[in-house]
């Protein structure tokens, strides 16, 4: 068996994959491994990561599967699960030996492998989409925008897009606690992921504008109101809005009553 | 919980609470439907799906600043908390007061959009001018282009609700009670002919607009994501094969996006309404909710689930699972074989599933380990499908043994221990019986795989 170990990123698994058919690799004895996994009997290869092979196989997949295909492999890899690259590899390389066609990367669910990369994704995407409606900002002085989260999937390089689609002029942070990764967005530019463990560090620092607190207590209120008493149901709150995301949300912060 | 309280007469925090609270009982707060990028300079954007920002203590979805404008009223229907003979705190919002709150709640990620309501404030003209002020001020002077849902007054003039619907992503005029009838005794200001006019030019306007929209592709976009509408469940004696025949024309007739249902909740304790000892019929409407979705999504008829004989929904079996065992010829099913269609039918398989299934037996043929990775509930398929002939296990093909399993887990207590066979028990769902749905059955409904 051949493991290719690569670097855990988009890039690195992309590399992998055109390095596993540049080597004419028996794909059904070849592994795409991120993280240090032992396999006895295994010949190791190192990849490294290159971003001209990494384009070219995007190209190909965009070609064979079409986008949403592609997006759903790169929320793939956004998991944590050891076996992402692995099931990626071998999701494209049955499609493309099926010749499946765009839009029918995931028709094999039978498959295990398949399944386990459409499972991954599905919980990703899932995930994100909660996350475009639960991520909370907060005001800071001088007007900026600021959120942090904990996502379980590496998500913060989907996330920014949409809410840089949302909030061109607004200059606003999001910091993905657990990676330690910030994204940032200047009012009217472009967006781009900065990790900074100082800028991390001092986070305790922000101050939130004046005018927050208030904003907060509104929303507070709001929610609090709109709720029918008559069809009081804690348990179906919870199944719709797991509880790990609201240490995160205001409408479920607990005030110190000497505010 | 304790909220930081306004100084002054009436504050914005105030008349928020006032206005919110009245606006509660509306169903709709769903943003989905349109589906817009930014442009670049303005705040906000719309995504197809839909959005959920929060879920508030009743597990309903929060996702649009859901207020009236003011709950002063000239009218007096009789279920409305905010009617006139009711003698509660009055607020109105100004316009400005609503735009602040849209864009900082939209900038803070709290919601998609605005939900805006209203009871009647001096006639209907000048409420809906009120709105449509409302609205010019929230899309122009602040920029925002995120999702607006606004209610059409009846009995306003065309021209307003026309111009209205320019600056908004979904209209509604609320049908109230399902029938005429209903509507007369309830809410005696209002006519059905004044609810079905606003809706038929909201239907129209949306057609010449996308027939304009095919001409020029920078035409301004009417009420794009559709218009709805939502019913008082409970309050009148409709049936709920009624109920879901007006939907169902609702639906065919004036092509509405979404119906909603409302569980009656008597807030006036009104001497005309009935005191609901158990509760608002959340059963009732989740019965509801669940036929809708078969309606629109299933290709099932009103009359195959409901007819004049058995004129109210099973209470232990949700209409897809009562249909079922009542069309025994039907199945079992075969999963490698079966059209689309016929997969749909099948309790368990959900749209999602059925297509999966389709899809995946193009390059393999399906066993019953396969279905759970396709999302089938098993569960409940199991007595009617096969896989190559085979049955997963062996069931009888009959009515009492598969009501019995199906609802074994659910309602052991009141069915199956006294020899009481399905066929007696259905005699008594009246819809009489105050059952509750579970979380489980909940979140069914709200993802639409039944
Ligand atoms: S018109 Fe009827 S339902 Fe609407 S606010 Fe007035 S009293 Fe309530």
């Amino acid at each position: 068996m051949i493991v290719y170990q690569c670097e855990n990123s988009l890039e690195g698994v992309l590399t992998a994959i055109y390095q596993a058919y540049e080597e004419k690799c028996d794909h059904a004895d070849t592994r795409i491994s991120l993280e240090e996994e032992a396999f006895l009997f295994a010949e190791y290869r190192p990849v490294v990561t290159d971003a001209e092979k990494a384009r070219k196989v995007t190209r190909t997949l965009l070609r064979r599967f079409g986008e949403e295909d592609y997006q759903q492999l790169c929320l793939c890899l956004t998991s944590s699960d050891a076996r992402r690259g692995q099931a990626v590899y071998q999701t494209v390389v049955k499609g493309l030996a099926l010749r499946c066609g765009k839009g029918h990367l995931f028709d094999q669910l039978a498959d295990a492998d398949v399944h386990l990369a459409f499972s991954l994704a599905r919980n990703a995407g899932r995930e994100l989409h909660h996350l475009m409606g639960f991520l909370r900002f907060q005001e800071l002085e001088e007007g900026i925008l600021y959120a942090r989260f904990c996502p379980k999937n590496d998500l913060l390089p989907f996330l920014m897009p949409h809410f840089a689609d949302r909030f061109p002029l607004e200059n606003f942070l999001v910091l993905d606690e657990q990676r330690n990764l910030f994204g940032v967005h200047p009012a009217g530019k472009d967006w781009f992921l900065l990790r900074n463990e100082q800028l991390a560090a001092g986070e305790e620092n922000f101050r939130t504008s004046a005018r927050e607190l208030r904003m907060e207590e509104l929303f507070r209120y709001f929610c609090k109101t709109i709720a029918i008493g008559e069809r009081r149901n804690p348990k179906l709150q919870q199944n719709m809005l797991p509880l790990r995301f609201r240490e995160y949300m205001v409408e479920f912060a607990l005030y110190k009553s000497s505010e | 919980m304790e909220f930081l309280s306004d100084r002054g007469s009436m504050g914005l925090m105030e008349k928020l609470g006032i206005l919110t609270d009245a606006a509660k009982y509306d169903v709709a707060c769903t943003s989905s439907g349109v589906e817009r990028k930014g442009n670049g300079r303005d705040m906000g954007n719309c995504v197809k799906s839909g959005i959920c920002h929060s879920f508030s203590g009743d597990g309903r979805c929060i996702s649009l600043l859901k207020i009236l404008m003011t709950n002063e009223c000239i009218f007096d229907c009789k279920y409305c908390l905010n009617r006139r003979s009711n003698d509660l705190p009055r607020a109105t919002f100004t316009p400005e007061e609503i735009c602040t709150l849209t864009i900082e709640f939209y900038r803070r990620n709290y919601i998609e959009g605005l939900f805006l309501s209203s009871g009647i404030l001096q006639n209907p003209n000048y409420t809906m001018e009120l709105l449509y002020r409302t609205l010019a001020m929230l899309r122009g002077k602040y920029g925002f282009n995120g999702y607006i849902h606004v209610k059409a007054i009846p009995g306003a003039d065309g021209e307003l609700i026309r111009r209205t619907g320019f600056l908004a992503d979904r209209m509604s005029v609320n049908l109230e009670l399902p029938t005429a009838d209903g509507l007369r005794k309830l809410a005696p200001n209002k006519h059905r002919k004044n609810i079905l006019g606003p809706m038929r030019q909201i239907q129209n306007g949306i057609t010449a607009n996308q027939n304009e929209l095919a001409l020029y592709q920078n035409a301004p976009r009417f009420v794009s994501g559709g218009q709805s509408t939502q019913m008082i469940i409970g309050a009148t004696a409709e049936t709920d094969y009624q109920i879901l025949s007006v939907t169902e024309s609702l639906y065919r007739q004036f092509e509405l996006k979404r119906v909603f249902y409302s569980a009656f909740v008597n807030v006036n304790q009104d001497a005309s309404l009935p005191a609901l000892s158990g509760g608002p019929p959340l059963l009732r409407e989740h019965r509801l909710y669940q036929a809708d979705w078969l309606l629109r999504f299933y290709g099932f008829q009103a009359r195959e689930l409901l007819d004049e004989k058995r004129p109210f929904f099973n209470v232990l079996l949700d209409p897809k699972e009562d249909w079922a065992v009542r069309h025994l010829e039907n199945f079992p099913v075969e999963i490698n074989r079966a059209p689309l269609e016929l997969l749909l039918r099948v309790p368990g398989v959900g749209v999602k599933s059925a297509k999966r299934i389709v899809a995946a037996r193009r390059s393999a043929r399906l066993q019953f380990a396969d279905l759970k990775k396709l999302g089938v509930v098993m569960k409940r398929a199991v007595y009617f499908i096969t896989c190559d002939g085979r049955m997963m296990y062996p069931t009888k093909l009959e009515e009492d043994y598969i009501v019995r399993n199906l609802t074994g887990a659910r309602d052991r207590v009141q069915f199956g221990n006294d020899g009481m066979t399905y066929r007696q028990m259905t005699l008594f769902d009246d819809g009489g019986f105050l059952g509750r749905p579970t979380a489980e059955d909940e979140l069914r409904v709200v993802s639409g795989q039944l």
